[in-house]
């Protein structure tokens, strides 16, 4: 073919992803389009600034704050903001509260979609397609892996998050956590609580 | 494209959930970088949300699957850099065979303190619209039955099944129009409340529910 020649002047894309990554970030660089230092801001953000403690810090405050919880439940990017937690992805944060009746999940089946400034970036798993797949048909299968039982007369409710809203999930306070602080009562929160595969747990 | 993979609800095969215990946030240093380079970049880039959705659903299926998370995200990036001439496959070709590359500056990057307040500001996908609501809270409606070539966020499971409208929140860029550049064209979003037992058949749970966001144009009366 006429173009041989000039193919060979190439080596196919190295196997080599930290290569291959390191070459876009060089050409980027050289080009002027990106700086590194703002490309380590990025990581910074997400390694240090934002995770699951903001998250955590919200639960535990509209557990002890009741005008705070219906802030949080009114409008959910306002009532974050009030603790430093906004920004990308959390834009129109939406809280979902589980109850006596009803166990709320998360799950985005079309893509990754999650609360970055609440819960930073989403783990593996719920990235995966095992996740995506299976939550929207067998929540309670999935639960059950996660090792959380819903009792079948309770709703298990599923938010499939495909415009731009976020979801963040309100556990339930457990029992047995009166007069504990808001500090306290955070290191209760998992991740996963606010995600919905997980209940908050005093012990 | 939207009967393609990425539109997983309901498939089966995927297998046990993977999970992990304390999980790092990157797993490999290349995967801030990428994701870095996304959000750095995006500026120059000229893309959407949506139009990097699109981008994404467009590979090749056994691509799709197969690709790592942050790699996939990587894939579509570097493609997108050459189609829209940031970047030359020479230049890339340069680095891969152990050359640096010459400064030749071409455009202003984003600096640290830029970065940061994006971050914080975030995005405004609300859009201003005055037709009136077609729908109201309370009211049944049908997800249409429609298997569009381009992108849409209408996902297979819940077409031409009915459910109960539980959320209204204003004119939201349409995603089916903004992939394409073809307009943010604002519809109104609706959270429509699906039962299982609607979704799946009777074998499912008749007490659970899934929500789904869902835009105006997407929904018919019943």
């Amino acid at each position: 073919m006429p173009h041989d020649s000039h193919d060979h002047d190439h080596t196919d894309p190295p196997s080599d992803l930290t290569l291959r990554v390191k070459a876009l970030e060089t050409a980027l660089t050289r080009k002027g389009y990106v700086a590194p230092e703002a490309i380590d801001a990025v990581i910074d953000t997400f390694e240090n600034k934002v995770g699951p403690r903001n998250g955590a810090k919200v639960v535990a405050k509209a557990w002890s704050d009741p005008d705070f919880k219906q802030r949080l439940l009114d409008d959910a990017s306002a009532a974050c903001a009030e603790l430093g937690f906004a920004g990308q992805q959390g834009e129109q944060l939406k809280a979902v509260e589980n109850t006596e009746d009803v166990h709320n999940m998360v799950v985005c089946t079309l893509c990754s979609c999650y609360p970055w400034p609440v819960l930073g970036l989403p783990p593996s798993w719920y990235k995966s397609h095992a996740y995506r797949s299976r939550s929207v048909i067998e929540p309670r299968a999935v639960l059950e892996e996660f090792g959380v039982s819903i009792h079948e007369e309770k709703e298990v409710r599923v938010w499939d998050s495909t415009a731009e809203l976020r979801y963040l999930v309100l556990p339930a306070r457990p029992d047995g956590t009166d007069g504990l602080s808001e500090d306290a009562l955070a290191d209760l929160v998992s991740r996963d609580s606010m995600i919905g595969t997980g209940v908050a747990s005093a012990g | 494209m939207s009967n393609t993979v990425h539109d997983m609800g309901g498939v089966h095969g995927y297998g046990p959930i993977p999970l992990e215990e304390n999980e790092p946030v990157f797993h490999e240093t290349w995967e801030g970088r990428v994701l870095g380079l996304m959000m750095t970049a995006s500026a120059h880039l000229k893309g959407n949300i949506d139009n990097t959705r699109s981008e994404s659903e467009m590979m090749p299926p056994e691509k799709y699957l197969n690709y790592a998370y942050y790699e996939r995200w990587f894939v579509r990036m570097e493609k997108a850099c050459q189609t829209k001439g940031l970047v030359t496959a020479e230049e890339l070709n340069e680095v891969w065979v152990g050359n640096d590359l010459p400064e030749n500056k071409v455009a202003d990057p984003l600096s640290p303190d830029d970065v940061r307040r994006n971050f914080k500001a975030g995005r405004n996908y609300s859009r201003q619209i005055d037709t009136p609501a077609q729908f109201a809270v309370g009211e049944t409606v049908r997800a249409k039955n429609i298997n569009p070539i381009g992108h849409t966020r209408l996902p297979r499971y819940a077409r031409g099944k009915v459910g109960v409208i539980t959320g209204e929140h204003g004119g939201q860029i349409f995603p089916d129009t903004n992939a394409t550049f073809s307009g943010e064209g604002p519809e109104r979003l609706y959270t429509v409340r699906f039962t299982a037992t609607e979704l799946w058949g009777p074998d499912a749970n008749p007490n659970d529910t899934v929500c789904i966001d869902l835009w105006e144009l997407y929904l018919e009366p019943t």
